[in-house]
């Protein structure tokens, strides 16, 4: 009984997190990540730490993204498990595309010799100006801008913090790079 | 510990919102249900119940394929509905499967007994069962994909090709309460048909329709 009481299973932790307990779901956190860690690692044993840990968080935010799908009256972890075998099956399909894609070169060419070519990327923009057209930009661009430019977030962490989409955030910030191209040019 | 890791983990303890548990998959498909046959009965309505109907209401043949359609939809619905939730058997999927079966064989027996009568002679086009299972299917079938987002997207193709052949299903059951045909090879061909190349489309667009949201709709408590 003390001992239940000490150490909550993970099914009271994550049926306290759905109530919004904050302390009940850092530690259902802390005890699944390890646990995750080497069944990632065991099932994954081709790839590096950081693809390893891309999958670990894919898995963790894809846990908390359905978290009300949890029903304390059945066990958690194959719950968890299920979740962990569908992220990764998803990885997987994402590094053997990106295995079939990748071209490894030795250096990439960064700009062309020839002074000519290279004016427009060298030209100097006022800091001012960019403040103004990073001012003007719809909010969504801007957020995306700022967390994934001017922060370098990743773009999981941006997700985790906009609560944006990954895809919506690839556009957004896509679209707000090109709208401040296209206005500090205009204003040159 | 990765301190890429620990920053993810921070950042969902800190966007930690209570969320409202999702009911039984038995008991989401019993509200799908309840909002899709008055829509259902008010498009009957408008289109005008068939003039035979209480005679058909008596019709053995007849009766046994509607319940069958009506349970085909709704075992789809509640398949479709535990496919969503991580740690459930897949072998839910296959649960239609068995009304689907008394509802072919049962078409199936009508179309021998008219093929050994007549052959083919009374076969014709009838194209306005498709639109006409996509017209009563339609307000189930948005609400299927409605519910369905709230979950986890773990075989999205498997998961929708459920919901349309839930929606379908509950389609036909319309549409035959105000469409006068009653020839079981037609029923077969044209009807069954349509549900079954509509349930293949929603199956095709299951990767467009349910993805992981890596955040945070649900977050809201809805």
């Amino acid at each position: 009984m003390t001992q239940q009481a000490n150490n909550p299973t993970l099914e009271r932790l994550m049926q306290a997190a759905q109530t919004g307990d904050a302390r009940a779901y850092e530690c259902l956190l802390s005890d699944i990540t390890p646990r995750l860690r080497r069944m990632i690692q065991s099932q994954r044993r081709f790839l590096g730490p950081d693809e390893i840990e891309d999958i670990l968080q894919d898995v963790l935010i894809s846990m908390h993204s359905v978290r009300a799908t949890y029903d304390p009256q059945r066990p958690f972890m194959p719950w968890l498990l299920a979740i962990t075998r569908n992220r990764l099956a998803d990885g997987g399909r994402q590094w053997a595309r990106r295995a079939a894609n990748e071209v490894l070169v030795d250096e990439v060419p960064v700009t062309f010799a020839d002074d000519r070519t290279n004016s427009e990327q060298e030209r100097q923009f006022d800091s001012e100006d960019l403040r103004t057209a990073m001012r003007d930009l719809p909010h969504r661009q801007r957020d995306a801008v700022e967390m994934l430019k001017l922060r370098e977030m990743s773009l999981k962490e941006a997700a985790a913090e906009s609560g944006m989409s990954v895809g919506s955030l690839k556009v957004a910030v896509h679209r707000g790079i090109a709208a401040l191209r296209k206005a500090l040019v205009k204003d040159q | 510990m990765n301190t890429e890791t620990q920053k993810v983990m921070g950042r969902l303890i800190d966007n930690l919102t209570p969320v409202k548990r999702l009911p039984s998959p038995s008991l989401r498909a019993a509200a799908w249900l309840a909002l899709g046959i008055p829509y259902v009965a008010l498009v009957v309505l408008v289109m005008s119940p068939r003039s035979n109907l209480a005679a058909k209401l008596s019709d053995a043949h007849f009766m046994i394929e509607q319940i069958a359609a009506l349970i085909t939809g709704l075992t789809a619905a509640v398949a479709a509905f535990a496919t969503i939730i991580p740690g459930y058997d897949r072998r839910i999927a296959w649960l239609p499967f068995a009304p689907l079966a008394v509802w072919l064989a049962s078409l199936g027996e009508g179309c021998l007994q008219i093929l050994k009568a007549d052959g083919f002679r009374n076969f014709a086009s009838d194209w306005f069962c498709l639109p006409a299972i996509v017209l009563v299917g339609t307000v189930p079938a948005i609400a299927m994909a409605v519910m369905l987002r709230r979950g986890a997207p773990l075989t999205p193709k498997i998961t929708t090709a459920l919901g349309g052949l839930a929606a379908a299903g509950l389609g036909n059951f319309g549409l035959r309460l105000f469409h006068p045909q009653d020839s079981s090879l037609m029923v077969l061909v044209w009807q069954m048909g349509s549900v079954l190349l509509l349930t293949l489309l929603c199956g095709m667009a299951g990767r467009l329709l349910l993805r992981w949201r890596l955040m945070n709709s649900n977050d809201k408590a809805a």
